[in-house]
């Protein structure tokens, strides 16, 4: 109850930041701006059909990787937002006052953020099938597979922003979480990126970092035909697991922080 | 349960992240505070009062010495079921509005009662703030979100109440009607831990004070020992020849005509020959009253007229 009553407030809070209205508000024009390619490849589909299916897929595909990208900036930014503005405006201390241990709050803020990224994920799954319809074409797909790696890829984010924030200002927490995403991607094994580093050190990035590539949904799905591949249970169990216990171990470290964390207003 | 707060030899430092700069916050901080007493917690800004209540909360943790808290050690969830906290500026979630703010706190303490909306509308008509359902938080003045915050503090029926500044933004009336729930609640048996700056209310309420001035406990006692009659006693006349005021000058006493009488101070010594000479030049002695310090002058003797 008291976990539930936290995430809701939470929850609450963040539809309630100016910074988070925004966001949506970024999502919006992303999505209104990219409206005049969308049209014009679908213009081209009487004289070239094939192609014209190949540019409005690229597209959707495209549109959807930026969104996607945008939902772990909000998931990192909401989550160590969450934090520290109840230590920023000192809510905090009438929480923490009350018979509630440090990790059920972290929890209680964690779940809010969750919250709040649900409806982001469920915004992005019903805007890749609202451009598809709009574009004539259709994503055929199970719907868990958009619903739950997003979510799973987000829970990380938010879990280590929300790590890193029980220690440092909320700026900073944003911008290592940032930065290891970025990390995370450029040492995977696909990516040429940072070639400059050896080899065992970029093993070793790619080993301490979340391996974004192995929870997402692209993975899943083959984007050329927007079509599910033949995948079997484990291997979603797998990157699944992987990534919940990954979110687990870092969520641990803040309850493991916040507990010796000294509660002031800021 | 023998005390409901002990303070031994607690010790905390604040050192700022890769420097040497230590400030010692409180050293060697003991005292007391027994079940049932009102007890008031006073010193000059930046004494250590924030820090003391900060680790009575669990908010801080100590680098030396034992605290205990209603038998548990501070933070302790079993010890904060029972506490009731007032912070000083009290902050909320400014969207909601007081009955939902109410709600959330009364579900936080885990405390359940038959009839929530209708205790915490009993709750918020205690408070004054009655009549105010609707409106957020966000809109309250100063005032109202100080009662709300002292709503919030006995939402869960506690045996503890700590208030830092319970009368902070209050107006007078406000006032009066914090410590008359002050006086409410000791008749009830709780306790009460208050911090303020408003020596006069404490003296009212207070049976137990601990003075603090520089992190270290300077005084401490219940009230009536530390506002012991000062040996010097004042005497009230209706007037004052001008043959009376050689002689009330020859025994040491100080005059202050005022308008309600003249009044005569002088030392307890001196009193029955003041009063006789007082007599034998044809005055009325209307009154002798032994002159008790205020908490006011033993707070600024101790301090050093520092502001409280």
């Amino acid at each position: 109850m008291k976990i539930r009553a936290l995430a809701w407030m939470t929850f609450c809070s963040l539809l309630r930041n100016r910074l988070i209205i925004l966001f949506f508000v970024v999502f919006a024009c992303v999505v209104l701006f990219m409206m005049t390619p969308l049209m014009t490849f679908k213009s081209m589909a009487a004289d070239n059909p094939s192609q014209a299916q190949g540019m409005i897929i690229s597209l959707i595909s495209w549109i959807m990787g930026i969104l996607s990208g945008f939902g772990s900036l909000l998931a990192a930014w909401s989550a160590a937002d969450a934090v520290a503005a109840e230590m920023k405006s000192g809510t905090v201390l009438a929480v923490m006052a009350r018979p509630v241990r440090r990790w059920e709050f972290l929890l209680g803020k964690y779940f809010g953020v969750l919250m709040l990224m649900t409806i982001y994920v469920l915004f992005m799954f019903a805007m890749s099938n609202i451009l598809a319809w709009i574009a004539s074409e259709r994503i055929v797909t199970n719907p868990w597979v958009l619903l739950v790696y997003p979510m799973v890829r987000y829970g990380i984010y938010a879990a280590m922003a929300i790590c890193v924030v029980t220690v440092l200002h909320q700026v900073f927490a944003f911008a290592i979480v940032l930065f290891l995403g970025v990390l995370a991607s450029l040492v995977s094994p696909s990516s040429t990126g940072l070639a400059f580093l050896p080899d065992w050190l970029r093993h070793c990035f790619y080993f301490v970092l979340p391996s974004m590539n192995l929870l997402s949904e692209s993975n899943f799905l083959a984007v050329t035909s927007a079509s599910l591949k033949k995948t079997p249970w484990t291997e979603h169990f797998t990157a699944l697991a992987y990534g919940l216990d990954y979110a687990l171990i870092c969520f641990l470290f803040a309850a493991w922080a916040f507990r010796r964390r000294s509660l002031t207003r800021e | 349960m023998t005390t409901a707060i002990e303070f031994a030899r607690i010790t905390k430092v604040y050192q700022r992240v890769f420097s040497e700069e230590r400030t010692e916050a409180l050293g060697d901080v003991t005292f007391e505070v027994s079940p049932g007493e009102v007890c008031g917690f006073l010193g000059p800004n930046g004494a250590g009062k924030t820090t003391t209540i900060g680790i009575l909360m669990g908010f801080l943790f100590a680098d030396s010495g034992q605290a205990r808290v209603l038998d548990y050690a501070p933070g302790d969830i079993r010890a904060k079921e029972q506490i009731g906290f007032l912070p000083e500026n009290f902050s909320f979630y400014r969207f909601l509005t007081g009955p939902k703010l109410l709600a959330l706190h009364l579900t936080l303490s885990g405390r359940r009662v038959p009839d929530p909306f209708g205790f915490i509308e009993r709750l918020l008509a205690q408070v004054k703030l009655a009549g105010y359902e609707s409106l957020r938080i966000a809109r309250y003045s100063r005032g109202m979100v100080q009662r709300l915050g002292i709503a919030q503090a006995l939402i869960g029926d506690p045996q503890l109440l700590v208030f830092d500044e319970p009368t902070s933004g209050l107006d007078p009336a406000g006032r009066k009607e914090v410590l008359d729930l002050v006086h409410s609640l000791k008749q009830q048996g709780k306790t009460v831990f208050l911090s303020s700056h408003i020596l006069t209310e404490v003296e009212q309420i207070c049976d137990r004070v601990v003075i603090i001035d520089r992190g270290r406990v300077i005084r401490s006692g219940r009230l009536e020992e530390i506002l012991r009659a000062g040996g010097r006693v004042e005497v009230v006349v209706d007037r004052l020849p001008d043959q009376a005021v050689a002689a009330a000058t020859h025994c040491g006493a100080e005059i202050d005509r005022g308008p309600h009488g003249i009044r005569l101070r002088v030392d307890a010594g001196h009193k029955r020959e003041l009063i006789e000479t007082l007599w034998a030049a044809g005055c009325d002695v209307v009154r002798v009253n032994p002159i008790k310090d205020t908490l006011e002058d033993v707070f600024l003797n101790l301090v050093g007229g520092g502001t409280s």
